[in-house]
């Protein structure tokens, strides 16, 4: 029995020890990257703008509703917008990783049906809002539905919407830009063509942006 | 045979960090790559998970295992030493098995590579490549 103390000891030790480092690690403050990885970004005729024309700043997102990560930086850039209304102008485009994300097309067809009624905006914030509950559902389509609702969409154009090839065909160019500007991961951003890796933080993001608006 | 134990117990240490930085970065938000391209992909995915429970969790149990079979190993006297190893073999065995099927979905299902992912398979396959010449020196024919 006493002979099983120095192991299982050492074994104790070694977990927390290890526990220990990947907290610290997970901690670890991710850098701002800027890659030139990117060819020239085509952006033209795609993407939802939010945010004036008259913006020093375009912040270009390549972004999937079912991604987490996406979920997780979509609080981070609305803040980002709410703290510079006139300087930052946000590009959404889809890239729905369908092959790993299987509902994220039925999500970005649900915000682009909700923009032909003129509420693109508020549904992109509900289906991101709302990611963690419709995301485990193979058929989200009632909750979408629902969410749609909520903003006072008409349920039968919405509805007669989300199966458009017209908006199925926007959503397609999006993710053919995507692939011209060899984006392998969501979130993607842009910031004025600039291919740029940003933390998740609001300061990271505003410390970038403070820096062009320097320039 | 010690030294060996010694350095399968250090593997299985990196290999216990590694799996635990995942577990945690798995619930809080992007996951950096910094040499491979698609580490958020990756460990995003449904693949990422079996029957709910996330991947790295099964890892980081058989990294504690082998862990614990190791240190026993560099501490154990009187009966043949090494016994215990012959386990490491078994399991770090299936755990081969189940690393290379997950490194074959990031090549060629999802064109996606986690580096955290990478580095827990190669350790794996180092611990399967030390276990077995340690079981064989125990037991010298």
């Amino acid at each position: 029995m006493s002979k099983a103390v120095k192991p299982l000891s050492i074994i104790v030790v070694a977990i927390l020890v290890a526990v220990g480092a990947a907290v610290y690690l997970s901690r670890q403050p991710d850098q701002v990257t800027e890659t030139s990885a990117a060819p020239v970004l085509n952006t033209k005729g795609g993407g939802h703008f939010r945010g004036p024309e008259t913006a020093a700043i375009t912040l270009v997102e390549f972004g999937d509703y079912q991604c987490p990560s996406c979920g997780a930086y979509h609080p981070v850039v609305k803040e980002l917008l709410n703290r510079y209304p006139q300087q930052v102008r946000l590009a959404f485009h889809h890239y729905p990783l369908i092959s790993v994300h299987p509902t994220a097309m039925a999500a970005a067809l649900a915000v682009e049906a909700a923009g032909e009624q003129g509420r693109y905006w508020e549904m992109h914030d509900l289906v991101f809002e709302h990611q963690q509950e419709w995301s485990a559902n193979p058929n989200p389509e009632s909750q979408f539905l629902a969410l749609a609702s909520r903003i006072g969409l008409n349920a039968n154009a919405f509805m007669q919407a989300t199966r458009s090839p017209h908006l199925q065909d926007r959503i397609l160019q999006d993710v053919v830009r995507a692939r011209e500007a060899n984006i392998d991961a969501v979130p993607t951003f842009f910031i004025n063509g600039e291919r740029i890796h940003v933390p998740l933080s609001i300061n990271a993001f505003v410390d970038v942006i403070e820096a062009r608006l320097h320039k | 045979m010690r030294t060996r134990a010694v350095l399968i117990a250090l593997l299985a240490f990196i290999g216990m960090v590694d799996a635990l930085f995942l577990s945690i970065k798995r619930n809080a938000g992007p996951i950096p790559c910094h040499i491979t391209r698609g580490c958020n992909d990756v460990l995003t995915s449904r693949y990422s998970a079996l029957a709910g429970i996330p991947i790295s969790w099964f890892g980081l149990v058989f990294y504690v295992t082998v862990f614990s079979l190791a240190v026993f190993t560099i501490f154990e006297t009187g009966q043949p030493a090494g016994n215990r190893l012959k386990w490491v073999f078994y399991v770090s065995g299936l755990a081969l098995i189940i690393s290379a099927l997950l490194v074959g979905i990031q090549a060629f299902t999802m064109n996606a590579f986690c580096e955290y992912c990478l580095l827990s398979a190669a350790l794996v396959l180092t611990i399967f490549l030390l276990s077995p010449h340690s079981s064989r020196r125990t037991h010298p024919r």
